[in-house]
Parts: C-alpha cells; sequence; structure tokens
C-alpha cells in the first residue's frame, strides 16, 4: 500500500509594498488601508508555505523531489520577489493592490503555472499555498486535488 | 534584575551608502542594495535593568515602558521607508546595528535617570535568522 501525505515546506523572503488602489481616490485609500497606504511603502519578511499532496515513493521514501522543488520555489517566488518593491518592480502589482490576498494568488498562479513542467503528471499535487505576512496576517490559497 | 518587552514594527528600507559606489555597494549590501527597496517584520527588544521596587514589585511600571515604546519607537518606524521617513537614515544606511543605536538613542532619555530603572540593551531581529544586541557605549 502506498500511503498519501502531505509533506510542507517553508520559504522566506523579505519585500516592501504600498497597499494603493488607483481606483479609490487618495482619501479612500487612506480609509481602507489605513498606514499600510503611507506613499512611501513599508516592508515584511514574507514567509511562503507550500503543501504538496501524493503517495510516498517506495524506492525514495519521498513524496516530492526537495531539490526540483527548491528549485522551482527560487525560480518562482524567491527571484522575483525577494528583495524587492512588489509595487514597482512586479508588472502585475502595478495595476493589482499587493494585498496578501493577491500576493498568495499570485504565488499560486507561478507555480501552478511552472509545476506542470517540473513535476511529471502523476508526480506530487500542490494543495496549498499558504502566504504570512506577519504573525497576524497569514492568507490560504486551497485547491481541491 | 533585567525585564524586557517586545514590540514589533513592520517598515521598508535600502541598504546603500552614499560614500560606496554602486559596484562596492552591491558587493557589500548585496540584493539589500536594490535601489527600490525591500522590508522586513522586525522585532525590538528593550531589556531594563534595576531592583524591583519594594512596595510595587516592580522595576519599570509596565504601562510606561509601553508608552514610550509606542511613542519612541513604534509611531516613528512602523509602515515606514526607513531610509525617507526616519532620521537620521537620511545620511546613515539603516542597516540592523544602526537600527538598534537609533532606537536605543530615542528610548533612553525616557528610561534613564527617571527612578530605579536604567536601560540595560536593545536587541533588534531583523529576521528569524537575524539579530543584533547594543548595550550602549562601552
Amino acid at each position: 500500500m502506498r500511503l498519501t501525505v502531505r509533506l510542507s515546506r517553508r520559504y522566506v523572503f523579505f519585500a516592501s509594498h504600498r497597499l494603493h488602489s488607483t481606483a479609490l481616490t487618495e482619501e479612500q485609500n487612506r480609509e481602507t488601508f489605513g498606514k499600510c497606504n503611507n506613499p512611501h511603502g513599508h516592508g515584511h519578511n514574507y514567509e511562503v508555505e507550500l503543501t504538496v499532496r501524493g503517495p510516498v515513493d517506495p524506492v525514495t521514501g519521498r513524496v516530492v523531489d526537495l531539490d526540483l522543488m527548491d528549485r522551482l520555489a527560487q525560480e518562482q517566488i524567491l527571484a522575483p520577489f525577494g528583495y524587492r518593491n512588489l509595487n514597482e518592480e512586479v508588472a502585475v502589482f502595478r495595476t493589482v493592490v499587493p494585498t496578501t490576498e493577491n500576493l498568495g494568488a499570485e504565488v499560486d498562479r507561478r507555480l501552478r503555472e511552472a509545476w506542470g513542467r517540473t513535476f511529471p503528471a502523476h508526480g506530487p499535487a500542490l494543495e496549498k499555498v499558504r502566504i504570512r505576512e506577519t504573525d497576524r496576517n497569514i492568507c490560504e490559497i486551497v485547491r481541491i486535488v | 534584575m533585567v525585564i524586557s518587552k517586545k514590540v514589533e514594527f513592520s517598515a521598508s528600507h535600502i541598504c546603500r551608502s552614499p560614500q560606496l559606489s554602486d559596484a562596492e555597494n552591491e558587493r557589500v549590501y548585496g540584493p539589500a542594495a536594490n535601489p527600490h527597496g525591500h522590508g522586513h517584520n522586525y522585532v525590538v527588544e528593550v531589556a531594563v535593568e534595576g531592583d524591583p521596587d519594594p512596595v510595587t514589585g516592580m522595576i519599570l511600571d509596565l504601562k510606561r515602558l509601553k508608552e514610550i515604546l509606542d511613542d519612541k519607537v513604534l509611531e516613528v518606524y512602523d509602515h515606514r521607508l526607513l531610509n525617507r521617513e526616519v532620521s537620521p537614515f537620511d545620511h546613515v544606511v539603516p542597516t540592523v546595528e544602526n537600527i538598534a543605536i537609533d532606537i536605543w538613542n530615542r528610548v533612553a532619555p525616557s528610561i534613564n535617570g527617571r527612578g530605579r530603572a536604567k536601560l540595560y540593551s536593545v536587541r533588534v531581529h531583523e529576521s528569524s535568522e537575524l539579530s543584533v544586541e547594543y548595550r550602549g557605549e562601552e
């Protein structure tokens, strides 16, 4: 019997952002986003936790090749977002507000787009992306697989 | 006896020295030299030394310490771009070392010389892997 397990791995990056919507007035932005609307921006230590679900390979005893997963995270998350000003340096956030929700969705979108090129069709599935902006702000993107 | 209190703030910074060339800044600070900036959730632990008051059992009223940290640290640092919005970082590089020294300078006058408490140390964590501790001029 091959057991199905969930494995989670954590990645950390440091970035800055500003919450501001071009669809709102200056006053509405201040009301909606409070101090996160500060025009100069501010920053966080973001943690991204990826949960992979699949059977344990009987030979390797692993559910996922961690080297491949690390390379994917490096290419899709750490390189484009680490040490960046998200609003100014990540194209999607010129128009989309880089809230934890939208950042999580973008991380999820990038990983899923690249996942199929990295892992075989019946290989491990990315079940959940969890992004932590601070101890009190955490967003999960869960796909039923 | 030493008692410490912890506060957190989120801020962005750029680690570049105007006294270094672009190439030297890249070499010294690595990706942290990115001129667009990046950010952290900073954790600050301020430790105060003294003997507990025989009546209250306290070195320093913790409500008072919280007010000092709110006023002198969070009000100044939270949700800011340090290089542009917090002096002296318009001319001092906001490394975690210099942040600890600046916080010491901001809180020390409110703690020292008022009763039995004396500022003992300021520890600033920039991430879970990196922190510095400053104990004033030694």
